[in-house]
């Protein structure tokens, strides 16, 4: 376990102090918290930019409330494996945790998340100033909502288990100089996009077009369902078939394949982090992936092209459609101080410090922050960001028990198709003829 | 009476309390991993929540093509490695078994490969099999040759993971094949070399034969080892490209952790358990054939 006393970083000092005077000339929101004063709260954060940003604003949460928050930082595969083991027992340790967006069907179905109805429902813990509106929509809808739609989506059926904390969308990153320097137009659609980034590697020898993920298993898979989306494909169709075998998904693989071919030598074995270097040391004109990557571009000391990088949309397809991942926040089934835990989530994903995070460096969870104009002036790239979002695909990629198997198993065709030269339509059959067999295990078929 | 009865009893009771560590600390975990076998186990239930679902893991296992590439994988993994590090260990120990200045520093640095914790040394050959900026590519374009894909090829993959484990556990062989030279019966060697043995001769019919119950435990622990191997390919290419290096332990793991499937985790585990128990088992027959036949040829001997 891990005390965080951390100094509170100095500009968020600045924007806290507007605050507290608020907060406490509002004789309100001093009662609220009254009866928690002097609890401990247990919280399990992953390791991540956003949440370090998270640890700084934390002391100004216990100033103003009196509750203690004592934060277990995991590596997040560390994070979901302990998660795992936490959740099944009696009485659990942890509070409020973190999850990675995956993790929301395996934990929602096996129970281990408390429905935030209640707490909202609660005229003495939920603020009337709140603003649920606020919050970015494909968020909620991706990482707090489940039960709708296909079981993990929106809809009449679903409710709210967690809100979006440390959220990511994907939008595109190019060389604003090696632009300029050959005239390139910055791609809009997906046609434009391939072309440059095969065009990039003759203009500049030596340099990849795209840096792309694209490692056997997870990576693979990550990459190509960033492009499924926008060309218009769908893992599954409404009625759990698979459709990743359809025209819509082959285009997805060719354009996966055709960027890994233009890319910088030995980018078939790329996880994030080396792509993301790629581009960070100049090796790649550009980036194609989540924006909590942004801000390491701009420090000096690990990037090359500090100073030299735009952003733009998500290129669009057929349509518009970025990413959604990244984590969430919710309450423990078996946590022992839920009121509190709640007062906890409801004030880190508030308006005034969701702002306070993100000048720290953390990812915005609200409309708000990306329009606000402190926030854009200190992150050059928070209008893009704030525009990618309004096209947040929540449906990007199916969150279901089985998708883990099924996530591999598509990720390592992938790297065959990018590696073996396996051809793409046969590679693609095959995973859903397997895909076809784990759903039909899972009793995904039992209505049909 | 009751005291002959006592006295055939102390061996066993002092035996006891080893034998009740034994069977909490070794065969109730793998009764548990028998028995969560047969459960259809996700990691959010309690054991007693899995439904039991007899031998389906298994089966299931058998008809998934995955699982026996993972083996072929495994199988071929072991043999190349372990083929290489016993020609590449003994030699090395042959050849230094003299009395060379600095013996003692040399070995230490023979071994240090063996030291270094297997994630370091993923990492560190990761970064030197690197497309551009690793060692081995430099160096072939500074000389103007092609660079090769060592980790974005299938078959460069596997070759790449083979010679990183060969360069970590060549020196465990190399260190037990000199101990077992260095305290090999001088009187049979002296004896060899009076005859007019030459030195190809003396390892042949002399060292080798001598070293060798020394060699097969060394094998064996080897092999073993062989099968578990995880962190280093984990890092390195976390079994890809495709599955070209996914060794069995990876895809243990993996289904347990990606694929949330504790039941068909186990079930591979057992699987691994048998597989390595037959080796075993069939060494230690060989072991035994070749005691029986040697002392067979000595009874022969002795008779005439």
């Amino acid at each position: 376990m891990k005390l965080n006393r951390n100094k509170v970083w100095s500009a968020a000092i600045a924007v806290t102090l507007t605050y507290t005077g608020a907060a406490y000339s509002d004789g309100h929101t001093a009662d609220v918290y009254a009866p928690y004063e002097g609890t401990t709260l247990v919280v399990n954060f992953p390791a991540h930019p956003h949440y370090n940003a998270v640890l700084d604003v934390l002391p100004e949460f216990t100033e103003q409330t009196g509750i203690e928050v004592e934060v277990d930082q995991l590596q997040y595969l560390k994070m979901r494996e302990r998660q795992t083991l936490e959740l099944t027992k009696d009485e659990g340790d942890y509070d409020l945790i973190s999850y990675v967006v995956f993790s929301k069907a395996d934990y929602v179905y096996a129970d281990q998340l408390e429905n935030l109805a209640k707490y909202f429902m609660n005229p003495a813990l939920a603020d009337p100033n709140y603003d649920a509106e606020d919050l970015i929509d494909g968020y909620v809808q991706n990482i707090g909502v489940a039960g709708g739609a296909q079981g993990y989506l929106p809809g009449p059926t679903g409710s709210l288990f967690g809100i979006p904390f440390g959220s990511e969308t994907s939008v595109l990153g190019y060389r604003k100089d090696i632009f300029e320097k050959h005239g390139l137009e910055v791609p809009q659609t997906y046609d434009e996009l391939l072309e440059i980034a095969c065009k990039i590697p003759e203009l500049e020898p030596g340099m990849g077009g795209l840096a792309s993920r694209a490692a056997s298993g997870h990576q693979a898979s990550h990459a190509f369902l960033l492009h499924l989306a926008p060309l218009g494909g769908r893992v599954f169709d409404e009625q759990w078939n698979p459709t990743i075998n359809n025209a819509a998904a082959v285009e997805a693989a060719t354009a996966l394949k055709t960027i890994i071919d233009c890319g910088v030598e030995g980018s078939e074995t790329f996880g994030p982090a080396e792509a993301a270097a790629s581009f960070a040391q100049g090796q790649s004109a550009m980036f194609l992936d989540s924006i909590a990557f942004a801000a390491g571009f701009e420090d000096e000391s690990r990037s090359t092209v500090a100073g030299n990088v735009g952003w733009a949309l998500h290129p669009e397809g057929v349509r518009r459609g970025s990413q959604t991942g990244g984590f969430g926040i919710a309450i423990p089934s078996n946590a022992q101080n839920k009121e509190a835990a709640f007062l906890l989530m409801q004030w880190l994903t508030s308006k005034e410090a969701d702002l306070m995070i993100a000048m720290a460096g953390g990812n915005p969870s609200r409309f708000s922050t990306y329009e606000n104009p402190e926030y854009q002036a200190a992150y050059a790239y928070a209008e893009t960001f704030g525009e990618a979002l309004k096209y947040a695909d929540p449906n990007w990629r199916p969150i279901i028990p089985p998708w883990g198997k099924i996530n591999a198993d598509l990720g390592t065709t992938l790297s065959q198709v990018l590696t073996e030269d396996l051809d793409i339509q046969e590679a693609l059959d095959g995973v859903a003829e397997r895909t076809r067999a784990t759903m039909e295990e899972a009793g995904y078929y039992t209505w049909q | 009476m009751s005291i002959a009865r006592t006295n055939r009893m102390t061996p066993y009771l002092f035996l006891a309390p080893a034998g009740l560590v034994l069977l909490f600390a070794l065969f109730y975990p793998i009764c548990y991993m028998i028995y969560a076998s047969f459960l259809d186990w996700n990691p959010s239930q309690r054991i007693g929540e899995a439904d039991f679902v007899g031998l389906r893991n298994y089966t299931k296992l058998f008809s998934d093509p995955s699982f026996r590439e993972s083996m072929w994988v495994t199988l071929k993994f072991a043999g190349v490695v372990v083929t290489l590090e016993m020609f590449l260990g003994v030699g090395l120990a042959l050849l230094l078994d003299r009395n060379i200045r600095g013996m003692s520093l040399l070995r230490t640095l023979f071994i240090l490969p063996m030291m270094i914790a297997p994630i370091v040394v993923g990492l560190m050959w990761r970064y030197m099999y690197h497309p551009t900026v690793g060692i081995f590519n430099k160096t072939l374009k500074s000389w103007g040759f092609d660079t090769i894909p060592w980790l974005s090829d299938g078959n460069w993959a596997f070759a790449s993971v083979v010679i990183a484990d060969v360069w970590q556990w060549t020196p465990f062989i190399f260190i037990l094949s000199l101990a077992a030279l260095q305290s090999l019966p001088t009187s049979a060697v002296e004896a060899s070399k009076i005859d007019g043995a030459s030195g190809w001769q003396q390892i042949i019919y002399i060292k080798l034969p001598l070293m060798l119950p020394v060699l097969i435990v060394t094998f064996l622990l080897r092999l073993i080892d062989s099968f578990k191997v995880l962190e280093v390919i984990l890092v390195m290419t976390n079994g890809g490209p495709g599955l070209s290096t996914e060794i069995l332990s990876l895809r243990i793991n993996r289904t347990a952790s990606e694929f949330r499937e504790l039941g068909e985790a186990a079930a591979m585990s057992n699987l691994l358990l048998i597989v390595l128990l037959l080796l075993t088992f069939a060494m230690f027959i060989y072991n035994k054939a070749q005691d029986a036949r040697a002392a067979r040829l000595r009874a022969v001997e002795e008779e005439a």
